[in-house]
């Protein structure tokens, strides 16, 4: 039909491709009765917009086509992609605070040497200036602070790798905690079997 | 064992008498004992630790810094050591992936809270 709205929304799609946009820019021609002026949509219209894509985007690849016959541009694969992503982020959260929920009664019925332990177990860091020192030490130049507080998280990680595996090696052996030498020893070397510790002093040339 | 622990001193005297040993770490003041101490516990070791298991952990930690930074200074921009880089080294690695994703999201949401915080007590 030749109703300008129509086609201005028709050549809105073709200048602007974002699939930032095409969301605001709101329903293709496929439907007709809901308002085509959608520059300026307030929020709320747009979370209406959402669920009427999820309507449509479930009635999926047979409605794209003809859609897609009606109008060049009508980008069914994008705002289904955003709408998964959605819902997708809405079950992360749900399972995030299950997850909170959990600990809190997890931490709850702790014993006290369980709580000191748990204690030390959260607080316990490398001090992030020696890591900064010795990392500018090895490259010669500054290093910035999120390198840092990566490289110490991953340090403490591994540190608990280590400690975690050799403890099972002082189980498997029958002996107590404290842990010895030899237990580490034997921890480390597991790990390096599992190539968990990295190691680019030996160079294996394969072909010579 | 008992042998174990009637050798500490013995052991210890050859790390700081500079014979260097097996490690070849032995000169360097020690780091980080404190704090692995700590960590040890936290990770399930005894509330003491021996001094030669943190000692070994220690050098450990810093040979496991030395490899990741030289390996970063390889890859991406040469000669600097920078996030991304980190974060690709990591890539195979669940535990630490997900570790390092987390802290720098925190750190982000941090800045932002702090930010917003200082805004506020300047227009009051």
């Amino acid at each position: 039909m030749a109703d300008p709205a129509r086609v201005k929304t028709e050549a809105g799609f073709g200048v602007s491709s974002t699939p930032a946009e095409r969301p605001k820019q709101g329903e293709g021609p496929g439907d007709g009765p809901v308002s085509r002026s959608t520059a300026s949509e307030p929020a709320a219209g747009q979370t209406s917009m959402k669920e009427e894509g999820k309507a449509r985007s479930e009635d999926a690849a047979a409605g794209e086509e003809e859609e897609e016959g009606s109008s060049s541009l009508h980008p069914p694969p994008a705002k289904k992609l955003k709408v998964e992503h959605d819902k997708k982020k809405e079950k992360r959260q749900k399972v995030d605070e299950d997850e909170i929920q959990k600990m809190q009664v997890l931490v709850s019925s702790f014993s006290e040497e369980q709580l000191n332990r748990y204690e030390m177990y959260r607080r316990s860091a490398f001090p992030k200036a020696a890591i900064k020192r010795l990392i500018q030490s090895i490259t010669g130049s500054s290093v910035s602070q999120n390198v840092v507080i990566a490289m110490s998280g991953i340090a403490k990680v591994f540190a608990g790798e280590i400690v975690e595996e050799a403890l099972d090696v002082c189980e498997k052996w029958g002996d107590t905690p404290p842990l010895q030498p030899k237990h580490m020893r034997e921890a480390v070397r597991r790990l390096k079997s599992r190539e968990q510790i990295p190691n680019t002093k030996h160079k294996h040339i394969l072909f010579h | 064992m008992a042998e174990e622990e009637d050798d500490p001193g013995f052991d210890e005297d050859l790390d700081d008498g500079g014979n260097g040993g097996d490690s070849g770490q032995g000169k360097r003041k020690r780091l980080f004992s404190k704090e692995l101490r700590c960590m040890m516990y936290g990770f399930g070791d005894d509330q003491n630790p021996y001094t030669e298991s943190v000692d070994i952990l220690e050098d450990l930690v810093i040979e496991f810094i030395t490899e990741m930074t030289h390996k970063a200074m390889s890859i991406g921009r040469q000669g600097r050591v920078q996030v991304e880089d980190i974060v690709f080294l990591i890539r195979k690695d669940p535990r630490k992936f997900a570790r390092v994703k987390d802290l720098l999201t925190m750190n982000e949401e941090l800045k932002k809270a702090r930010k917003a915080f200082d805004e506020a007590n300047y227009g009051s």
